[in-house]
């Protein structure tokens, strides 16, 4: 039973934390003003460009070199945020839909990735597959403070690219609530007007806004790829942006609560798993188990939805012009 | 030589915009420390000259010199840099943030964190505009959230916000189109003090009543050129509207005697209680007879709006009963009392009274487009919609760039209430209900809709008229109630009441 409550956790931290920072970068774009749908294919050309930069330094280092995983990580976050130019430039430079321009980010990131990795795969590697293996990730357990029942299993198997995400977490916290560049952020998605007003740069946030949110996209998405199947395939695009968007509108877009939601979130999930494993269910079974955060998302956001609300500028083009 | 008296001037100014020329050849000269008002009716070019000041648009021809030096306004920023400050007549804040808040974005004091980590200084804030909102007896409290605090607050954050920005030369654009009688009052109270302070300032308005009150002199624009610059202290109202307008204007209706007949709205013992369930009108009970205008008279926020909804049908009612021509329309919906007998112009005639993307013609059949001949077999009769519109504009004199085809939302506040009266009116009622009917409107649009109140009760309507303007409420009314805190202190015949007896009940301190 300790065991079962111990794995919940260890595999509900792995889940939520990655989910968590993906949110945070939905927060920085809509609370700027700009609706961001992109975030699932944002987290996904993310692990697409991490994952190959890993692929090729692990042939190049060898299977035990760490410094794959690093720097996947950090390509990611790159790969992420240069893509997340274009819903950007899309949105702020062009005046886009909001909406449409996320979708067809979306849409283009998923056919882009997986045409580019069967190509890559084929021409640079010679070999015809449709991902890239990444090696099993490290994992760690903090000595002393793991044997604590229960309250150990946060310390228990940890990614390393758990503490990456809580401090950038902490980092995007500081930056949001705390600094001019955040005070002006925030009021971007109330009333563009009023920074325009004040001398501020409207396009300038909000354009840094979306890039912020696809750079913390990205490493979302790699984190995913390593955690859940240690590849990168399209297998990827599971709907975790969504879920992610999800976890902070529910949150109503402030980044604490939206700790709580994907708390939630995570432990459904991976609780859902570790009742079909005790249960010795048919495997089967763990894929409709797979939905639970899912369902869960839409029957929470019936409750909160209505007291939540979204900044007001949200989606609104900004036009200077305007008066 | 001698100091030049101008803080600003604006010579020979021209601004085109498509189609229009907004400002031609207006020059103007304003001397530091008095209050200067540009008087004109809407879009004669008084907030497009200052705009200009202020660095959002750049002028076509002509030269502004600040301080006796010739300067290029490219920004706000590039203004607030000479000293120069806006309030808009759409404030912008950020309803999420507190005053203080407000008032430092873009000028934020800064701290460090364990001497590395730059953040935010709230609290060095906070003392700042306590400070400063008590210099200018302006009071606020710097932690309240803007959504939380009324209108005329948040119109003194605006006013703070420049004096946060050491601005010398403080443009008030149409500062008081949204505040009550006593709020009015105070507002002109501060800018007399901030002028006694040193500042210059310049008013926008079309009020001819706060220039009087507050200004020392007057420049008139009409349809974008400078009619004259005149000493306040030398001229009448009378002479000003008609230097705005053009033409002689009418400041006193002709009205004719009251003939009273029966009663067509019945009021029973009303109670309404708003969104979050608090009860706003506390158990009102009156009549409204056919050929007379009875006028609710208030501090906004009493409870006269939610009398009109109620009786319109767009809120729902708690307590009591409501009549027209002995029909109970208590529980019927909005369509069904508008056919029982009711007219509507609502107070927000964008959010409530038009579809602000629709054509003119679409708009005005928006009482009938569900009846015959606008449909057929359910199917919308466009040539029927068309003759309609245009028979409406000539008799309404809608004026708009495409007539028929018109977005309802390009056009000028004062036509789109045209439409809107039009369209109420032409239903053929026997009650109306007008609630804020002139609200932002210019003098000659003013005058219109006034005549046009007039003329539905000398043909015998019921007229339920509810503004926040006190004088369109002693102009028109023959019967005046009262509203004072959800209830009404004293109903009378409007020969009964002065204009201060009014206010005092307003204020709620007189009780019948």
């Amino acid at each position: 039973m300790l065991n079962a409550i111990n794995s919940v956790i260890i595999d509900g931290m792995s889940f939520t934390l990655p989910l968590f920072i993906m949110a945070i970068g939905g927060i920085y774009s809509e609370r700027s003003g700009i609706t961001n749908l992109a975030l699932e294919g944002l987290q996904g050309m993310g692990a697409f460009v991490g994952a190959l930069v890993a692929y090729i330094l692990g042939q190049q280092l060898g299977g035990d070199s760490r410094v794959p995983f690093y720097m996947a990580m950090l390509f990611a976050m790159l790969g992420g945020c240069v893509y997340s130019m274009l819903h950007a430039f899309l949105c702020i430079r062009l005046k886009a839909n909001q909406v449409i321009s996320g979708v067809v980010v979306n849409i283009l990131a998923m056919a882009l990735t997986s045409f580019l990795t069967k190509a890559i795969n084929r021409t640079a590697f010679g070999a015809p597959s449709d991902k890239f293996d990444l090696g099993v990730s490290d994992r760690f357990t903090v000595p002393g403070i793991s044997k604590i029942p229960i309250l150990g299993a946060f310390f228990t198997k940890v990614y390393p690219f758990e503490v990456i995400i809580i401090i950038a977490a902490v980092i995007a916290w500081y930056f949001l609530y705390r600094t001019r560049f955040g005070l002006r952020l925030r009021a971007c998605g109330d009333n563009p007007a009023a920074v325009d007003a004040a001398g501020g740069d409207v396009a300038k946030t909000r354009f840094i806004a979306v890039m912020v949110s696809g750079a913390l996209s990205g490493l979302a998405g790699m984190c995913f790829a390593y955690s859940i199947s240690a590849k990168f395939s399209s297998d990827i695009y599971m709907g975790y942006g969504y879920l992610a968007i999800a976890g902070y509108i529910f949150g109503n877009w402030e980044i604490l609560p939206s700790l709580f939601a994907c708390l939630i979130f995570g432990f459904a999930r991976s609780a859902g798993s570790e009742i079909v494993l005790a249960a010795g269910l048919p495997t089967a079974y763990s894929d409709l188990i797979m939905i639970l955060p899912y369902a869960l998302t839409l029957v929470l956001l019936i409750f909160f939805s209505k007291h939540n609300a979204a900044p007001h500028a949200l989606g609104e083009i900004y036009d200077k012009a305007k008066r | 030589m001698a100091e030049n008296p101008y803080i600003v001037e604006m010579r020979h100014i021209t601004k085109r915009f498509p189609g229009i020329v907004a400002n031609d050849d207006v020059t103007i000269s304003v001397k530091k420390g008095e209050i200067y008002a540009l008087l004109g009716e809407n879009g004669a070019g008084k907030s497009t000259l200052m705009s200009m000041l202020f660095g959002m648009y750049e002028p076509d021809e002509g030269q502004i010199l600040i301080r006796g030096k010739e300067e290029k306004i490219e920004s706000p920023s590039y203004a607030a840099g000479l000293n120069i400050g806006m309030v808009h007549q759409h404030f912008k804040l950020v309803s999420n943030y507190t005053i203080a808040e407000n008032i430092v974005l873009g000028m934020e004091l800064m701290k460090k964190a364990v001497g590395i980590f730059p953040y935010v200084d709230m609290k060095s804030a906070n003392r700042e505009v306590a400070e400063l909102s008590k210099q200018y007896g302006l009071e606020v409290n710097p932690t309240d959230v803007i959504s939380d605090v009324n209108v005329s607050t948040r119109q003194r954050v605006e006013i703070l916000k420049m004096l946060y920005r050491k601005a010398e030369i403080l443009i008030f654009d149409e500062p008081t189109a949204v505040l009550t009688p006593q709020e009015i009052q105070s507002l002109l109270q501060i800018i007399r003090n901030l002028r006694d302070g040193g500042k210059t300032i310049i008013l926008i308005t079309h009020k001819l009543e706060e220039i009087r009150q507050v200004a020392d002199r007057c420049a008139i624009l009409r349809r974008g050129k400078l009619v004259g610059v005149y000493d306040v202290a030398g001229m009448d109202a009378k002479k000003m509207a008609s230097l705005m307008v053009g033409h002689e204007v009418q400041l006193t209706l002709d009205k004719k005697p009251m003939q009273a007949g029966a009663a067509v709205l019945d009021v029973e013992n009303l109670h309404v209680e708003n969104e979050d369930g608090f009860e706003v009108v506390k158990g009102v009970s009156f009549q409204v007879r056919a050929g007379e205008i009875f006028a609710i008279a208030g501090v906004s926020g009493n409870g006269q709006t939610e009398i009109a909804d109620a009786v319109a049908g767009l809120m729902k009612v708690s307590g009591g009963n409501i009549e027209i021509n002995g029909t109970d329309i208590t529980h019927f919906d909005v369509r069904k009392r508008a056919e029982t007998g009711l007219s509507y112009i609502p107070e927000d005639r964008q959010q409530v009274g038009l579809v602000l993307d629709f054509s003119l013609e679409d708009n005005l059949a928006l009482r009938n487009y569900y009846k015959e001949p606008f449909q057929k077999n359910s199917v919308l009769q466009r040539p029927v919609f068309h003759k309609y519109g245009n028979e409406l504009i000539a008799k309404y004199d809608i004026r708009s760039a495409n007539g028929n085809e018109t977005m309802v939302r390009s056009m000028s506040g004062g036509n789109q209430q045209k439409a809107i009266v039009g369209r109420e009116i032409e239903q053929d009622a026997p009650l109306t209900i007008f609630v804020q009917p002139t609200r932002g409107l210019d003098i000659g649009a003013i005058e219109n809709i006034h005549r046009q109140i007039l003329e539905e009760r000398d043909k015998g309507k019921a007229v339920l008229l509810i503004s926040l303007e006190l004088d369109e409420i002693m102009q028109l009314a023959d019967t005046i109630a009262v509203i004072y805190n959800g209830q009404f202190g004293k109903i009378a015949p409007a020969a009964d009441f002065t204009t201060a007896e009014v206010g005092e009940y307003m204020m709620g301190v007189k009780k019948s």
